[in-house]
């Protein structure tokens, strides 16, 4: 079993910096949306009948091949910055957090899979790794996906699928999706040419954290929208297909940025670093800000001595509810800009030695 | 004629309402049909209005007299209206998909431009599936038995239905 409180140091495999195209892609993620048969979708579901899905899952988890593989963790029991703490690592979704009623998570140690139990649906089996690494997700989810009906009964039909709560996710259920670092095609205002022609091929453009969030950092997530119609296969491979089209364009306008604005970009990349080495006191936005371009001079290997693991480190362990985790205490806003600056100063300092 | 309402100007407008099966006519001169609010019969491009609004409907896959009775299609699973699933967007249970297959086709082609799954099919789906066909099909002998008042028939008919929804697991 593993507590909440040793994930702060165990860092998940999908923040190593490893996998396919790892200058660009910084993730990639399958989700799989599954609902238990016989029951009505948490919309139209009364308390105790939640409470019988999430019994049935946790039951299916711990008694399936699952067990020696995941902790399971009650969310309704949770504290409001365990919650926060789970949504940073990306293990659950923000709704998830923060919904009401029975509900619970259940995720390996390498942080690779996670199982959300009454989400939107009442399963979201998700599978993230680092890099381009589609394929090798989507196996994992299957193979989780395969153990959990061992022992649940899922809705589905034989002509719309997986029956699910939003007509959007019907039959695979499936949403494959890949975080992007974008920064060069941003700067030169390119990024517009990518949304278009990606949603000409129906997929669909998010901010860092999914569904109806702002991208921030030049992070953004591209996903599939079409789940019905089409073979798991054939939804992996177009995107596949599609993003090392968009990484392509990114190292070719950041290679063209390079050359034409040197100056000028190392400039901005070592202004940025600078103020991560010696803050004060600095904002969540302005670190994601800031550390965007430091990964953009990793890449560019304008700046050396920073691997892309830590760049991942601090962009999850310098959010709100991983900093309280670290201080073991409730920090205002004010409080946490200050440990999160000192955070940042001394990771940095680790890796290239003290400034000046 | 002249208009009933104001006795001085010739009817123009010629109405007929029918009230608890009596054939009303009404006949108005231009001016106080307008000023009652009675519309009046306009022609666009050689089509009438209400077969107009009906071309627009449609034109977004439904037809205007279907429209109302497909809104009130009710899920026999969990009483959701075809309506407020449309403004909720969301399901309320997995009959759903059976109960407003009418309405939900086309709304689905539009989301998928497919209506047919072809993805990964659960291993025991096969046998639900079958269940559920089953229970349908009973479902629906049920009904007629009623409707006949074959009352032994349908009591025998719903205890089998009642044991194929324990079995499905519809009753914990």
């Amino acid at each position: 079993m593993i507590e909440l409180s040793q994930l702060q140091v165990l860092s998940g495999e999908w923040l190593s910096g490893g996998g396919a195209e790892a200058d660009v892609v910084v993730s990639s993620r399958v989700r799989l949306a599954r609902n238990v048969a016989g029951f009505p979708f948490l919309t139209r579901a009364a308390e105790e009948k939640r409470a019988a899905v999430e019994g049935l899952i946790r039951a299916a988890v711990k008694d399936s091949s699952l067990r020696s593989r995941m902790t399971y963790h009650d969310l309704a029991a949770m504290e409001h910055v365990e919650r926060q703490f789970l949504v940073e690592r990306h293990l659950i979704s923000r709704d998830h957090a923060f919904a009401q009623g029975p509900r619970g998570v259940a995720f390996t140690a390498d942080e690779r899979v996670s199982i959300m139990v009454n989400e939107e649906d009442h399963l979201r089996i998700q599978s993230l790794r680092a890099g381009l690494e589609l394929r090798a997700a989507f196996e994992l989810a299957n193979e989780i996906d395969d153990a959990l009906e061992e022992r649940v009964d899922y809705a589905y039909s034989s002509q719309f699928g997986y029956l699910t709560a939003c007509p959007t996710n019907l039959g695979t259920g499936m949403r494959v999706s890949v975080m992007l670092h974008l920064p060069a095609l941003v700067i030169t205002r390119e990024i517009e040419k990518v949304f278009q022609a990606v949603n000409k091929i129906n997929l669909a453009v998010r901010g860092l954290y999914g569904e109806g969030t702002q991208a921030s950092g030049d992070f953004y997530q591209i996903s599939n929208q079409v789940t019905l119609g089409k073979t798991e296969d054939e939804i992996v491979d177009n995107l596949v297909s599609v993003i090392p089209q968009i990484v392509k364009y990114e190292r070719k306008v950041r290679q063209t940025l390079l050359q034409a604005k040197r100056v000028i970009l190392e400039d901005k990349i070592w202004r940025a670093l600078g103020v991560l080495r010696v803050a004060r006191t600095i904002t969540s936005e302005e670190t994601l800000e800031l550390l965007s371009l430091v990964r953009l001079g990793v890449h560019l290997t304008v700046v050396e001595g920073i691997s892309t693991s830590t760049l991942n480190e601090l962009l999850v362990l310098s959010q709100p509810a991983h900093l309280q985790k670290v201080e073991s205490a409730k920090l205002s806003s004010h409080e946490r800009d200050v440990v999160r600056a000192r955070y940042i100063r001394e990771r940095l300092g680790k890796d290239m030695g003290p400034v000046g | 004629m002249l208009c009933q309402n104001c006795s001085k100007r010739a009817a123009t407008v010629h109405l007929t309402e029918v009230v608890s099966n009596t054939k009303k006519e009404i006949h108005l001169c231009e001016e106080c049909a307008q000023s009652k609010g009675v519309a009046i019969k306009t022609h666009i491009q050689g089509l009438e209005i209400p077969e107009f609004f009906g071309q627009l409907a449609q034109s977004h896959g439904q037809t205007p007299s279907g429209a109302s009775a497909e809104a009130q299609t009710r899920c026999d699973s969990c009483g959701l209206t075809f309506e407020a699933f449309r403004n909720s967007g969301k399901f309320g249970c997995p009959d759903c998909v059976a109960s407003f297959k009418k309405g939900l086709v086309g709304l689905v082609e539009r989301i998928h431009g497919g209506t047919q799954h072809r993805g990964k099919v659960p291993n025991r789906a096969t046998e639900r599936i079958a269940k559920q066909k089953e229970l349908m099909e009973l479902k629906e002998e049920l009904k007629r038995a009623v409707a006949e008042e074959a009352y032994e028939r349908a009591a025998r008919l719903r205890d089998t239905v009642h044991k194929l929804e324990s079995k499905l697991g519809y009753h914990t």
